[in-house]
């Protein structure tokens, strides 16, 4: 039971990394809350799923697609709503929730509700790990788990946009007499953040079927982990990530599965009350001590 | 290389630099000498292009309403409307007041960000240069540079700014909370860069004692006005100077 419990943990946490790295990205570099995030997951789960069963593309090239066309949703809401609203962080918030919301719900007018909204996984097999069977699909969103953030991390720390992402991040007003354009690099973080969630959301729904209520859900997650690790900071969304999973997991063995939810929600109000900056919101903490 | 023409500033109705003009040689080392709220730094963030940058995001905050009048002509081509990016792309950088670094990455990282508009080799050769102007930096590259002192983020900052290879450096305060020593040090890394590497600067402070004897020529800024000019020796010898700046 044990060695079950700690695989799945580490799953759980692998699929919490995932949903929310693309959140803790565009909120890191531009500082616009994405809460529109949800609905990108979900359009982009639909995407594929239409594509496949509407233009009968093949499913690896659908995704493909699917994830590019959310990439491009990203910088297009950038471009035509957040910039003109950008400061106003309450504005920012309203609109992109609304964005969001209309999405969603969309989707449900249309009738996309429903177990035939699944997608096929990668590879259907599924092995005896200590106790515990486990499916390819499930070991294989660790092993993209992984790789993302390794390659997010080498982004980041060894290519000239990167860089600038991170420059960007903090201070922008600095990085300007750089020659960055704030504009061009906000709406690629906002675009990559979108592409991060189809990532996400390709590989993870695979698990589970599609449905409008999946986008809040997702939502929901990607915040309460972002806020657990300090908005923004890389190393607190896997740390928060690596913390909920198992608590999760391990109420759902030991105590009972209707108080999951619970835990992380538990959890999230814990670190507002004792930091509420997170457990990584070490960018407040630095400017204090100068 | 550089002239401002008659250059207006209002943050709302509040006159920030009024009617001030300049001309700047290529090769000179320009002073602009004035006290707190002179407008120094709305200057250098006028002729660096800061201003239209803060302008737009003013405006979409709905915050305050900043207009700019005037013209700023660089190598005689009108540059007025020029957002900042374009303006660094044709040579002129400003480093910015009260030392600005990325403080969550190291000094050498430091670099890399300043260096987004640079091939690897070009950065890393100016990082040599900034290394030997500034020798404590070599040995503190790999800490982070919010745990610098303040002279030493202010010699990184200066480095950072050499690095996009500047044609117009524009400084602005590099003197701000530095010890004598330290100021002299910034100081006589400004004059070396002006004299080996050719680049003009533009410098703003309000410690005037160190900084006349190094300028060709500076620009007495009070309440956005200009007051005084002249060569740096001219103002050395002049009373009202002598007043207002050395106290004596």
């Amino acid at each position: 039971m044990l060695t079950g419990t700690i695989l799945y943990a580490i799953i759980n946490s692998a699929i919490l990394a995932l949903t929310a790295i693309g959140f803790n990205l565009t909120f890191g570099i531009s500082g616009v809350a994405n809460f529109a995030y949800g609905a990108f997951y979900v359009m982009a789960a639909y995407g594929v799923w239409m594509l496949i069963h509407m233009a009968h593309l093949p499913y690896p090239l659908a995704v493909l697609i699917s994830i590019s066309l959310t990439t491009l949703a990203g910088a297009l809401m950038y471009r035509f709503v957040i910039i003109r609203i950008k400061g106003q962080t309450l504005s920012e918030v309203i609109a992109t929730f609304g964005i969001g919301l209309s999405v969603l719900e969309l989707f449900r007018y249309f009738g996309f509700v429903g177990f035939e909204y699944t997608l096929p996984v990668f590879v259907d097999k599924s092995f005896l790990i200590g106790d515990a069977y486990v499916d390819a699909q499930r070991l294989l969103i660790v092993a993209f788990a992984v790789v993302l953030i390794i390659a997010l991390w080498l982004f980041t720390h060894y290519t000239h946009l990167g860089l600038a992402f991170r420059g960007i991040a903090q201070d922008e007003r600095t990085s300007l007499t750089f020659g960055m354009d704030p504009d061009r690099i906000a709406r690629m973080a906002v675009s990559f953040g979108a592409g991060l969630a189809a990532i996400a959301a390709t590989v993870i729904v695979p698990l589970g079927s599609i449905s409008p209520e999946e986008g809040y859900d997702v939502l929901i997650k990607a915040l309460a982990v972002c806020i657990i690790g300090g908005l923004g900071s890389s190393g607190g969304v896997i740390i928060a990530s690596v913390v909920i999973g198992f608590a999760e997991r391990f109420t759902d063995s030991y105590i009972g599965s209707h108080w999951t939810m619970i835990v992380s929600l538990a959890a999230l109000l814990l670190v507002l009350v004792i930091k509420p900056s997170g457990i990584f919101g070490k960018q407040k903490e630095l400017e204090e001590r100068i | 290389m550089l002239e401002a023409e008659n250059l207006m500033v209002f943050f709302e109705n509040a006159l920030a630099l009024n009617g001030f003009s300049m001309q700047v040689k290529p090769g000179e080392i320009i002073g602009v000498i004035g006290s707190n709220s002179a407008g120094k730094t709305t200057l250098m963030n006028t002729l660096s292009g800061l201003i239209i940058d803060m302008r737009i995001k003013e405006k979409r905050k709905g915050g305050e309403r900043i207009t700019v009048y005037g013209r700023v002509l660089y190598k005689g081509k009108d540059i007025s409307d020029c957002p900042p990016d374009q303006r660094v792309k044709m040579g002129i950088v400003l480093s910015r007041e009260r030392h600005p670094i990325f403080p969550e990455s190291s000094v050498a990282e430091n670099f890399l960000i300043a260096g987004y508009l640079r091939k690897r080799h070009e950065i890393i050769q100016v990082k040599k240069y900034v290394y030997s102007l500034f020798p404590t930096l070599e040995s503190l590259r790999k800490r982070k540079a919010g745990f610098l002192s303040g002279g030493e983020q202010q010699m990184l900052a200066i480095g950072m700014a050499l690095v996009v290879k500047p044609e117009l450096l524009l400084l602005d305060e590099p003197l701000l909370g530095l010890s004598p020593l330290m100021q002299k040090a910034v100081m006589d890394a400004i004059l070396d860069l002006n004299k080996t590497e050719g680049i003009t600067v533009i410098l703003s402070e309000q410690f005037a004692r160190p900084v006349l004897p190094v300028i060709n020529r500076g620009y007495v800024v009070e309440n956005g006005m200009l007051t005084l000019t002249g060569t740096g020796k001219e103002l050395m010898n002049n009373p009202e100077i002598k007043a207002a700046y050395f106290g004596v």
